[in-house]
């Protein structure tokens, strides 16, 4: 249900259009959610200097969330690559690089160690240390 | 606590929720209308702000002096139950320059309260308060950016925004009124005064902005000509806001949600 003061809601098209808002920049906002660990991007936004594009980010970015610091950055102030222009990911393969095979080894090792002849090894090697 | 010192410490109290709720309720009539979606999105977020420390007092004063429940406080009580004061009450016609201009009053005055509050001798309020007053200075630098960015606008804005002081200024005494029994809770440290009173440091506070905005607020506070809400006396504005503000909460008082 509207409120019924929205009802009153002055008609205002006689009044001048009002200009198309060329002073607002974007900016991109980026959010801390602990102290030391890494700001992340949140999200962007629209403000007519970097006070105002702060205060909104605050009220934006950092409400929903427990935020301890917030970052804006004039997306004008961003160097990036072009997606069609610039190679980012190389174009051979790349398999190699991923690493995939570490993702296994914490399995094998848990798996390992569950076996009794570890407990075994191990006695044998302290009493052989000593 | 001095018995006698709790009925003017719940008064005081609920003239402080009762500021912020009813203020909270006008601004969030701005939610879906701001002049920018940004500044929607920043102005419904400090309404919700103000409406979560009244809704913090009431649970306060609930909890500590005991009687109604914080919901029974907020929406049952008959129209001179409530101690806001009539500079809230007047609806802003969708102006936002009467609105921040509002807000902007409202804000430097609630900051000199609540360190008047943090400094009680009564723990759970002073603990209370100065939560609240880091929140409240962001509310003023929000007020106080648009008072600048706007009086130093274009001349439209810097029109808008002074006739909105001049209107409003009438209504500014409403502010300084106190609920009963001031007195005693002031010597009693519940209270504790500032090194100044309060109206002299709020009527500097809000003439350094203005001017930083290049807008003129007059050289002297008028008296009070609006109905004293610190005594349950309103505007005919404050009856239409409140019918509506309970209208969901009187369909089935009690309801839980």
């Amino acid at each position: 249900m509207l409120s019924r003061i929205r009802a009153n809601i002055p008609d205002k098209s006689a009044e001048p259009a009002l200009p198309a808002e060329p002073e607002l920049k974007a900016y991109e906002v980026f959010i801390q959610l602990k102290r030391s660990e890494p700001h992340v991007h949140a999200g962007s936004l629209d403000a007519p200097d970097d006070e105002v594009a702060l205060e909104f980010a605050r009220e934006h970015y950092a409400r929903d969330q427990q935020c301890v610091h917030i970052w804006v950055v004039p997306r004008a102030a961003i160097v990036a690559t072009d997606y069609d222009k610039d190679l980012v990911w190389r174009n051979t393969d790349q398999s190699y690089r991923l690493a995939r095979g570490y993702q296994d080894v914490r399995k094998k090792w848990e798996k390992f160690r569950k076996k009794k002849d570890v407990d075994e090894y191990q006695k044998l090697d302290l009493k052989e240390g000593f | 606590m001095d018995p006698s010192l709790r009925e003017p410490l719940r008064e005081l109290l609920l003239s402080v929720a009762d500021d912020k709720f009813l203020l909270g309720h006008r601004n969030a009539d701005w939610t879906g209308l701001g002049p920018i979606l940004e500044e929607d999105i920043a102005f419904s977020s400090i309404a919700q702000d103000e409406i979560g420390h009244a809704e913090a007092l009431y649970q306060l004063i609930h909890a500590e002096l005991g009687g109604a429940t914080a919901n029974e406080l907020a929406y049952a009580r008959a129209p001179a139950e409530y101690r806001c004061a009539a500079l809230i009450e007047q609806p802003d016609e969708f102006d936002w320059a009467r609105a921040i201009v509002r807000q902007f009053f409202c804000d430097h005055f609630d900051v000199l309260r609540l360190q008047r509050l943090a400094m009680s001798n009564w723990k759970p309020l002073a603990a209370l308060a100065s939560r609240m007053l880091a929140e409240e200075r962001v509310h003023v630098q929000h007020a106080d950016t648009w008072i600048q960015r706007l009086g130093r606008g274009t001349s439209d804005s810097h029109q808008r925004m002074q006739n909105g002081i001049n209107l409003l200024w009438k209504a500014v005494a409403a502010l300084f009124e106190h609920t009963g029994g001031k007195d005693a809770l002031e010597r009693a440290g519940l209270y504790p005064p500032l090194q100044r009173p309060t109206a002299a440091l709020w009527h500097e506070a809000v003439r350094q902005q203005a001017a930083a905005g290049g807008l003129a607020i007059p050289a002297a506070i008028p008296d009070l000509e609006s109905p004293d809400g610190r005594h349950g006396v309103h505007t005919p504005d404050f009856a239409e806001l409140l019918a509506e503000l309970t209208e969901v909460y009187r369909v089935e008082p009690g309801a839980a949600w």
